[in-house]
């Protein structure tokens, strides 16, 4: 390789390095802020997971039509991935899970919600039906947007379209380790909710402090008890949506921004790498000069 | 006076948390006015606004878009808006 041609890759390389250094401490930032509103949520879904648990016992919980569990056969799949790459394994391990469980349903009766071109593009290639495609390039989560999701969800599959909803999202235990899930959002069972608002926690760091839901005790209903189970369930839907995009922002971020340091890493290992190259040929050229005049001073004096 | 802890959530945010001494809320059924010592209590709440007075006598008011829900036990009351 020519000298020139060296120190025009040097230059470039640093180049990326700045780049995915930025990239870095954007995806920092933005994964704190996912956190922050994760945590922000989550007094809601307490809340409204012990009510709903102390109310089991005096109202008809299993009779709730978004509660009631029939036999699987057809299955609606809300895919939660990015739009764009640059993460790491993430979408491919959330696009691989969600095929995993999908094996066992035939391809018709499958219905794709895709929130992330990523999911969207792998799954229409192999004839998915999609129902709905969202783009997945505000950093924030419109709750407008997950409430009409989950009331189009609850509508299928109260209406029979489809008998489970099945959601594959990426979960967040910490900044380095992702875990790709599916996870069933109806029919709802208390038990997903309570393991849901369990794992809103990330496993380490700063918000991993927990207490414990309330023990049950006996209520007085003012009106009726299924008219508020008729209020909290639904939400209980869009709330645990709600949760697992967020769960899929925090690791879409983090994904990021791990991989982007590893880049930075390795460009840095890189500019150096290729230095010493640059230095070894210039000081062989140095070297090679140095002969040859010495060389023609001496065919001179002779 | 006797105080209670309080929590008024909303989806994505929590609107108040802390100690309060009284709540007044629209049931479905009617107004009504948690102090502490409630017995143990459920309600769905129609569209107005909750008053809340807080321990130190600043009342807040946080208005109630469409329904939600009240729950009282062992002095906790929790909103959901």
């Amino acid at each position: 390789m020519a000298l020139k041609d060296i120190k025009t890759k040097i230059k470039a390389t640093e180049r990326t390095h700045k780049v995915t250094r930025a990239m870095e401490a954007v995806s920092a930032v933005k994964m704190r802020k996912t956190q922050t509103a994760a945590l922000a949520g989550r007094p809601y879904a307490r809340a409204a997971l012990s009510i709903l648990a102390r109310l089991s016992g005096t109202a008809d919980l299993a009779r709730h039509p978004l509660m009631t569990a029939r036999p699987v056969q057809k299955v609606a799949l809300v895919l939660l991935t990015s739009d764009k790459g640059l993460a790491g394994a993430l979408n491919s391990s959330v696009i691989k899970k969600a095929e995993e469980a999908m094996q066992s349903y035939a391809h018709t009766d499958v219905t794709v919600y895709a929130y992330g071109k990523k999911g969207e593009e792998y799954f229409a290639r192999r004839g998915y039906t999609i129902a709905r495609a969202y783009e997945n390039k505000k950093d924030t989560i419109e709750l407008s947007l997950m409430e009409e999701l989950a009331h189009e969800l609850s509508r299928g599959f109260t209406e029979g379209v489809y008998d489970a909803v099945v959601v594959a999202y990426s979960n967040f235990k910490s900044t380095f380790e992702q875990l790709p899930s599916v996870r069933r959002l109806l029919p709802l069972a208390l038990s997903d909710i309570e393991q849901l608002v369990k794992d809103i926690v990330p496993a380490k760091g700063k918000w991993s402090e927990l207490s414990a839901i309330a023990a049950p005790t006996a209520y007085t209903v003012e009106a009726d008890g299924n008219d508020v189970l008729e209020y909290l369930v639904p939400r209980l839907v869009s709330v645990s949506l709600y949760h697992l995009f967020l769960e899929a922002k925090a690791s879409e971020h983090s994904a990021r921004m791990v991989a982007m340091k590893n880049a930075s890493e390795k460009s840095k290992e890189v500019v150096q790498d290729l230095t010493r190259l640059f230095n070894k040929i210039r000081q062989a050229g140095i070297t090679r000069e140095v002969s040859e005049i010495i060389s023609g001073r001496e065919a001179l004096a002779t | 006076m006797k105080s209670f802890h309080l929590t008024i959530a909303r989806v994505g945010e929590n609107l108040y948390d802390g100690e309060a001494v009284s709540v007044a809320a629209p049931g479905k059924k009617g107004m009504f006015q948690i102090l502490a010592d409630h017995e143990a209590f459920v309600s769905e709440l129609a569209s107005g606004e909750v008053r809340v007075k807080a321990a130190d006598a600043t009342t807040s008011t946080f208005a109630i878009p469409h329904s939600g829900v009240i729950e009282v036990s062992h002095n906790q009351v929790t909103v959901l808006l």
